[in-house]
């Protein structure tokens, strides 16, 4: 069977997600083409074939003039059969005659191959593309993440209504997400699987004596400095516990555009010396950081899944997180961890302290419930099988 | 006394060209240099030298200013071509940084006065090259949080500020901030922004119990601004049954956080964005509003908490930057502590329970503050005597 896999760039280095599905994939005998909307290569390591998509070129109004009818001729010519189908199928759903043109351009690398399921990482690379795997003769599937369900339809009302139409089955992460998705037009018989991020065990072996705090407590997040993690309520948490006299360092590893933002606000809360933003870190080094954390804590705004809780749960670490949807399935308040109202910094605080206060022997109870629960449910194994199933016809 | 007033813009924003006026009618000789943006129309003691932006008029205008300086000073022109060279590697900004500096080293001015901090990092070389006395104004960002994360801007300031003449502080929180890199305090003299007159005649025209309160906040979309925080205040307000709208007036792409937290909320009855009008409009926008709130992380003293002052349109505004220069809780407005959502909504749900008995007496002791402390004689008197002491320092 033959998958086209939809995603805005070829699968890099650091993308481990992506490349181990894809390994998983061939290995299980399916034969897999990326299509990226940037330029990569075929890659050896896992074994499949990258097609990427024709540039816009938006710097060169010469460059379109001149190039896109080229292509678009081209494209007619070899393909004529599935790019005119795209077009009429395009027209047929209301669309301008130029921008059904623009359209069957857009699709133009992926009009030229036969595949039998086209799998879309991610729901906005489903925009222009909604009729693409009918053209070619293909399934359409399509992966439910955090931002494209959560953010993206508020800046652009209405954005996903003809994709969801024309979706054969839907992978999720987590149910609130496939919940949000109903609500915003995707039909309740549309079939669906829900696959959560998995962990790599051995990787994230279980840290030396979970449940010990450390007299100056070791607070930890890992994630992208964005505003929808909120690290200003977890950077005020601890400017309340530092209030109350608990002696506290909160690590925050990642980078991203809300740094200046963050450090200001742990200046202004005279928090200069507590709050230490790591930058970005490999595995391995958040690994360690894991390791010698007391407290993982989550406070976003909204999360899709977060697989950085997970990890933290498979080391054993006592995780706080926000009640934020996704999160509300990722860990089980006062069996595996601990949730917090989202925006309250004072809550998180006194989450904290309460945790602060219970017996090691409790501690190590919720930090050895987590591992134990990442160990049967959120495996690489099961998730790799349900993948694979997944992708069955 | 012959004033160089330096932004690197001409017209520069609307306070400096506030500034500008003020000092032309006060009877100073005013010298502006920098990028003309567009057409201006200032009195006869303003002498503008611009800088052609485009490169072929730039190279002449260099060609004759350098013949210029050489035939008047040529060891400073050398050592202006010594100092531009060593810290510009491409020619294109060498070519830029001669073109801005060789007017002004020709030109004989008693005082330099630069607009921004940054200019400290962007253009050291003034500090080798001018012979007139340098006074810096201190503004918000600049000093607040620019440096905390930019290391070469904090080294810069450290280097520089204790050797600059004189400063201007638009609060004395700023101050405060500027000493910690060097400056000394004694140099620095805390000058208020000045308020339009006009608008002390006004009076807010909004009936007390007429409609659903009306909640104004004036400014662009940025993480300082606060509008976070004042979506949990208004989700607070709205969890206990207060009937308000909240108008946001802001220029610019409303961010994603915003559009996410409404949504969040349920507020979009609630919540009105409107974005930027003319001043005029604005101020008519504001007297029809029952309150004015700034919810901010970061200001020098926000001009709009003092321009609804003078209007008679009551403020709630957070304890940031400069604030409490001008609001005094309870006597003239009231002050909440930063990032402290639910402390605001108690204000305004006190404010509306009171049903605006105690406003006569605020709005009084508002309109006396901004005619005090804020008014555009005092402004520029406070600059004269800047000026004259830097002078004989």
């Amino acid at each position: 069977m033959k998958i086209g896999l939809v995603l805005p760039e070829a699968p890099q280095y650091s993308e481990t997600f992506f490349k181990y599905k894809i390994r998983n994939l061939t290995d299980a005998g399916f034969e897999v083409t990326v299509f990226s909307n940037k330029p990569g290569d075929d890659s050896d390591e896992i074994k499949c074939k990258i097609k990427s998509a024709y540039p816009v070129y938006e710097e060169s109004k010469f460059k379109q003039l001149f190039f896109i009818p080229v292509i678009l001729l081209k494209t007619f010519l070899l393909n004529y059969k599935n790019s005119r189908r795209l077009f009429e199928l395009e027209r047929g759903d209301g669309i301008s005659f130029s921008d059904s043109l623009k359209s069957v351009y857009i699709n133009s690398h992926i009009l030229s191959e036969k595949v039998d399921r086209l799998h879309f990482g991610f729901m906005t690379m489903t925009l222009r593309r909604e009729n693409t795997a009918k053209a070619i003769g293909a399934e359409m599937s399509v992966s439910l993440r955090g931002y494209d369900v959560n953010v993206y339809p508020l800046k652009n009302p209405g954005c996903y209504v003809r994709a969801w139409k024309k979706t054969d089955k839907v992978h999720t992460i987590s149910d609130y997400l496939r919940d949000k998705a109903l609500k915003t037009g995707l039909p309740e018989d549309v079939p669906f699987e829900k696959i959560s991020p998995a962990i790599d065990l051995k990787q994230f072996s279980l840290k030396s004596e979970p449940g010990k705090i450390n007299k100056k407590l070791n607070l930890l997040t890992v994630g992208r400095l964005n505003w929808i993690k909120d690290y200003e309520t977890a950077i005020s948490a601890v400017g309340k516990l530092k209030n109350r006299g608990a002696e506290v360092t909160y690590n925050i590893a990642g980078s991203g555009p809300e740094l200046e933002r963050l450090i200001f606000c742990a200046y202004q809360l005279g928090l200069e010396k507590d709050v230490i933003f790591h930058g970005k870190k490999s595995h391995g080094e958040i690994n360690e950081m894991m390791e010698k954390a007391d407290i993982y804590l989550q406070t976003s705004m909204q999360e899709g899944f977060c697989g950085s809780v997970l990890e933290a749960q498979a080391k054993g670490l006592l995780c706080v997180v926000s009640d934020a949807d996704g999160l509300k399935e990722n860990v089980i308040d006062e069996k595996t961890g601990w949730i917090s109202e989202k925006r309250n910094p004072a809550a998180f605080a006194d989450k904290i302290e309460m945790i602060m206060n219970l017996s090691e022997e409790k501690r190590k109870e919720i930090a050895l419930n987590a591992r134990r629960r990442i160990e049967t449910d959120f495996n690489l194994e099961d998730q790799k099988e349900r993948f694979i199933n997944f992708f069955k016809p | 006394m012959r004033v160089a007033v330096y932004s690197g813009n001409i017209p520069s924003t609307t306070f400096i060209e506030n500034l500008i006026k003020g000092l032309d009618k006060y009877g100073f000789e005013i010298l502006l240099f920098g990028k003309l943006k567009g057409t201006v129309n200032y009195g006869k003691n303003v002498k503008v030298y611009p800088t052609p932006v485009r490169q072929l008029p730039l190279i002449f205008f260099i060609i004759k200013n350098s013949f210029i300086l050489m035939m008047k000073d040529p060891g400073k022109f050398f050592k202006a071509i010594k100092a531009i060279n060593r810290k510009n590697k491409s020619t294109g900004a060498f070519l830029k940084n001669m073109g801005m500096i060789l007017p002004i080293l020709i030109q004989k001015h008693d005082i330099f006065h630069i607009q921004w901090a940054k200019t400290v990092l962007q253009n050291p070389e003034l500090f080798e090259l001018l012979d007139s006395k340098i006074i810096l104004s201190l503004r918000g960002a600049h000093i607040n949080y620019s440096p905390l994360t930019d290391k070469k801007l904090s080294e810069a300031y450290r280097k520089y500020f204790p050797v600059i003449d004189g400063y201007h502080a638009v609060s004395e929180a700023i101050k405060k901030e500027t000493v910690k890199y060097g400056a000394a305090g004694d140099r620095i003299k805390v000058i208020y922004s000045s308020v339009n007159k006009d608008l002390l005649q006004l009076n807010s025209e909004k009936e007390p119990a007429a409609g659903s309160f009306e909640i104004i906040s004036i400014g662009r979309f940025h993480w300082k601004k606060g509008y976070h925080y004042a979506l949990d205040t208004m989700k607070i307000l709205k969890d206990r049954k207060i009937k308000f709208r909240y108008t946001i007036i802001a220029q610019g792409k409303v961010p994603e956080e915003i559009l996410f937290l409404i949504n969040e909320y349920e507020l979009n009855g609630e919540v009105n964005i409107i974005p930027g009008m003319k001043f005029d409009e604005l101020i008519k926008r504001l007297i029809r509003s029952d309150m004015l709130i700034l919810p901010s992380v970061e200001e020098g003293i926000a001009n709009v908490v003092l321009e609804s002052m003078a209007a008679g349109v009551p403020v709630v505004t957070t304890d940031c930057g400069g604030m409490n220069e001008a609001v005094e809780d309870n006597i003239n407005g009231y002050i909440v502590r930063i990032r402290e959502p639910e402390l605001m909504a108690d204000k305004i749900s006190e404010y509306i329970r009171s049903e605006g008995k105690s406003v006569p007496e605020l709005i009084k002791n508002a309109k006396a503050v901004i005619e005090e402390k804020f008014s555009p004689e005092r402004q520029i008197k406070d600059f004269a005597d800047l000026y004259s002491t830097t002078l004989n320092s």
